[in-house]
C-alpha cells in the first residue's frame, strides 16, 4: 500500500450536467510508467484535469488519494504543491507574461533550461507552434518538481524528431528521477520511447482494459480498433 | 482598505516642482530650465496668458529650454481633509529639444474626501521630443478631474503614459491632443478602479498631414466600479491613426462601457480599431493554478499582463 503513489476509487464526474467519468478506478505506483489510451471523447482529458482539481468538473462519487491523502476536493494549486503536474494538451495563450517570468514564479528552484530557451522571452503559449508547446509544458513541470505528472497527448502533432526530443526530457528528467508518470494517448507513438509499465483502455469513462504488453495492445487497436476491446475476453479483471 | 503611501518626488537638485495642498513646498529650476507657480509664470510672462486663459490660482509653469538627461518631476500632493485643488499647470517644450517629465499626484491619506481638479496644457514645438509619465496614486474618497490639452507641433513626438495606480472615488480624466504635420502620438492610458466611478474622454485629432497617432487603452474594472470610456479620433488632415482599447471586468460587481469612435474627414487618411471587453479566462486561471499559483495569484498575474502595452 506505501508504494501507491495515487489511488482513484469508484470516482464518477459530471459537467454541466452529463456524467463523463462513470465509475474510474486507477492505481500508479511510485516511479511507475502507465498509459491511459482511449478513442476521442473517452474521458481521458477529463480525467487528467479531474486529477488536478480543475473546478469545472464535479466529483459525484468516488475518492481520489494522493500521497496517502484524500485530495477529492482539495484546491487545484494545494494538489501541485503536494506533487502532482499536468501537461495541457492545448494550453491556453497567457498574453502579456513571458515564459521566464512563469517559470521563475513558479520554480521551486533554479531551472536548469537546456531546451527551449528561444521560447523564455516570448508570451506564455502565445503563437506557439504545437512542438514549442510540448517544450514549455515540460519545462513548466520541471520546474515543479513534481511526483506525479499526467501527460496529456504530449505526443499529438510532433514530427519525429521533436516525438524524440520530448521522450528524451520525458524519460531523463522524469523516469530516470524516479518519478511517476501517467502517459494521456491515442496514438501511441511515444510509447516506443518510454516503455511503460502498464497500459489501460479507457472507453466510455471507464478503464475496461489494463495489460503489462503496451505492444500487443497498440497492435491490437491498430488492426480492430476500440471496439474490439470492448468485446476481448481475455482481459485482466480488476 | 487601500494603502496610500506617502508619495515623494526625487529631489536632488534638479528641474522640480512639489505643492502639497496649496503651498508649494518644493521648487528648483536650473539653466535652461526655467519652473515656476503658475500664478508667477502669468506675471513675468505675458505670453503664458494665452494658454491659461485667465489668471491661474495654482499650479505649476515648466519651460524647457535645454536638453538635461533627467527627467523632470512634478508632484502634486493632497495632505489635508477636505482640500480642494484648482491647478492651472503649463509645460513648454522648445523647438528641438528631448525631455521626460513623471508627473506624480497623489493623497497622502486614504480618507481625506480632496477634490483635485488640474488643467493642463503641454506644448511641443518643432521638432521636440517628450515622454510625458502620469501617475495617480489617490485616496477612496477623493475626486479628481484632471483636463489636460496637448498641442504637438510640426516633427514633434509624444509618448504619454497615464496610470491610476490607486483609484479615487470619481476620476473624470479629459485628455486632447492636437497632432500637427508630420508629428507623431503614442498614448497608453492604464485605467484602474474599485468602488469609482470613472469617466475617461480621450480626443485625438490629427490636423497636420501625415500626423500619426496610436491610442492604447487598459480599463481594469475591480469591485463595485463603473468605468465609462469614450476614445475618439478625428483624422482631418491625411493622416494615420489607431485606436486599440481592452476592458477587462475582474470583479462581478463591475461594469465598463467603452465606446472608440474614429472619424475621418479626408478622403486620404487611415483610422482603424480594436476593442474589446471581457472578464477573466477561467481556463487561464485554472491552467495558472495548476501551476501551484492561489486565484488571487492567478488574477493578478493575468491583470499585469494585460495591462503590458
Amino acid at each position: 500500500m506505501k508504494n501507491i503513489l495515487l489511488k482513484i476509487t469508484n470516482l464518477k464526474v459530471k459537467s454541466k450536467e452529463k456524467e463523463i467519468l462513470q465509475g474510474m478506478n486507477l492505481q500508479i505506483k511510485r516511479g511507475e510508467v502507465q498509459v491511459l489510451l482511449g478513442p476521442n471523447a473517452s474521458g481521458k482529458s477529463t480525467l487528467a484535469k479531474v486529477i488536478l482539481g480543475n473546478p469545472k468538473y464535479k466529483v459525484i462519487k468516488g475518492k481520489i488519494i494522493f500521497g496517502g491523502k484524500d485530495i477529492t476536493n482539495l484546491a487545484s494549486e494545494k494538489r501541485v504543491k503536494l506533487g502532482l503536474a499536468m501537461a495541457w494538451q492545448a494550453p491556453p495563450a497567457i498574453k502579456g507574461i513571458k515564459l521566464s517570468q512563469l517559470l521563475k514564479k513558479i520554480s521551486k528552484e533554479e531551472l536548469n533550461i537546456f531546451e527551449g530557451k528561444e521560447l523564455l522571452e516570448r508570451d506564455v503559449n502565445v503563437d506557439f507552434s504545437g512542438g514549442e508547446k510540448k517544450i514549455s509544458e515540460l519545462l513548466q513541470i520541471l520546474a515543479l518538481k513534481p511526483k506525479l505528472i499526467i501527460l496529456d497527448e504530449i505526443d499529438s502533432g510532433l514530427d519525429i524528431k521533436k516525438l524524440e526530443i520530448v521522450a528524451k526530457i520525458i524519460k531523463e528528467k522524469l523516469v530516470e528521477k524516479n518519478a511517476s508518470v501517467l502517459i494521456i494517448t491515442h496514438s501511441g507513438q511515444i510509447l516506443n520511447f518510454l516503455k511503460p509499465d502498464l497500459v489501460n483502455v479507457m472507453i466510455e469513462g471507464k478503464i475496461i482494459c489494463e495489460a503489462k504488453d503496451f505492444r500487443k495492445v497498440l497492435g491490437i487497436i491498430k488492426k480492430y480498433g476500440y471496439e474490439k476491446c470492448k468485446r476481448c475476453e481475455t482481459r485482466p479483471k480488476k | 482598505m487601500k494603502n496610500v503611501k506617502d508619495v515623494k518626488p526625487v529631489l536632488k537638485n534638479k528641474a522640480n516642482f512639489w505643492q502639497i495642498d496649496h503651498r508649494v513646498e518644493n521648487i528648483f529650476s536650473i539653466e535652461g530650465i526655467i519652473v515656476l507657480p503658475s500664478p508667477d509664470a502669468w506675471e513675468k510672462f505675458d505670453w503664458t496668458r494665452n494658454f491659461f486663459g485667465e489668471k491661474p490660482k495654482e499650479g505649476y509653469f515648466v519651460w524647457v529650454k535645454k536638453e538635461v538627461d533627467f527627467p523632470l518631476s512634478t508632484c502634486i500632493t493632497i495632505a489635508s481633509p477636505k482640500i480642494s485643488q484648482n491647478l492651472s499647470n503649463l509645460l513648454v517644450v522648445e523647438k528641438g529639444i528631448r525631455a521626460k517629465a513623471n508627473v506624480v499626484c497623489s493623497a497622502k491619506e486614504n480618507n481625506l474626501y480632496g477634490v483635485h481638479r488640474a488643467k493642463g496644457k503641454i506644448i511641443l514645438k518643432e521638432g521636440a521630443s517628450l515622454e510625458y509619465n502620469h501617475f495617480h496614486r489617490w485616496g477612496q474618497k477623493d475626486f479628481v478631474n484632471p483636463d489636460y490639452e496637448f498641442f504637438l507641433r510640426k516633427n514633434s513626438r509624444l509618448i504619454y503614459n497615464y496610470q491610476n495606480l490607486l483609484p479615487p472615488e470619481n476620476l473624470e480624466l479629459k485628455t486632447k491632443i492636437h497632432c500637427g504635420e508630420n508629428s507623431s502620438l503614442n498614448l497608453k492610458f492604464v485605467i484602474n478602479s474599485l468602488n469609482s466611478k470613472v469617466k475617461v474622454n480621450d480626443l485625438v485629432f490629427l490636423e497636420g498631414k501625415n500626423a500619426q497617432g496610436i491610442v492604447r487603452l487598459r480599463l481594469l474594472g475591480r469591485e463595485k466600479s463603473e468605468i465609462e470610456a469614450v476614445s475618439q479620433m478625428f483624422a482631418i488632415a491625411p493622416s494615420r491613426g489607431h485606436l486599440d482599447c481592452q476592458g477587462l471586468l475582474i470583479e462581478k460587481t463591475a461594469k465598463i462601457s467603452l465606446v472608440p469612435q474614429l472619424i475621418c474627414q479626408n478622403k486620404d487618411s487611415q483610422i482603424t480599431h480594436e476593442a474589446s471587453l471581457g472578464k477573466i479566462s477561467e481556463e487561464e486561471l485554472a491552467y495558472l493554478r495548476t501551476r501551484g499559483l492561489t486565484e488571487k495569484e492567478a488574477i493578478d498575474l493575468i491583470v499585469s499582463g494585460f495591462l503590458i502595452i
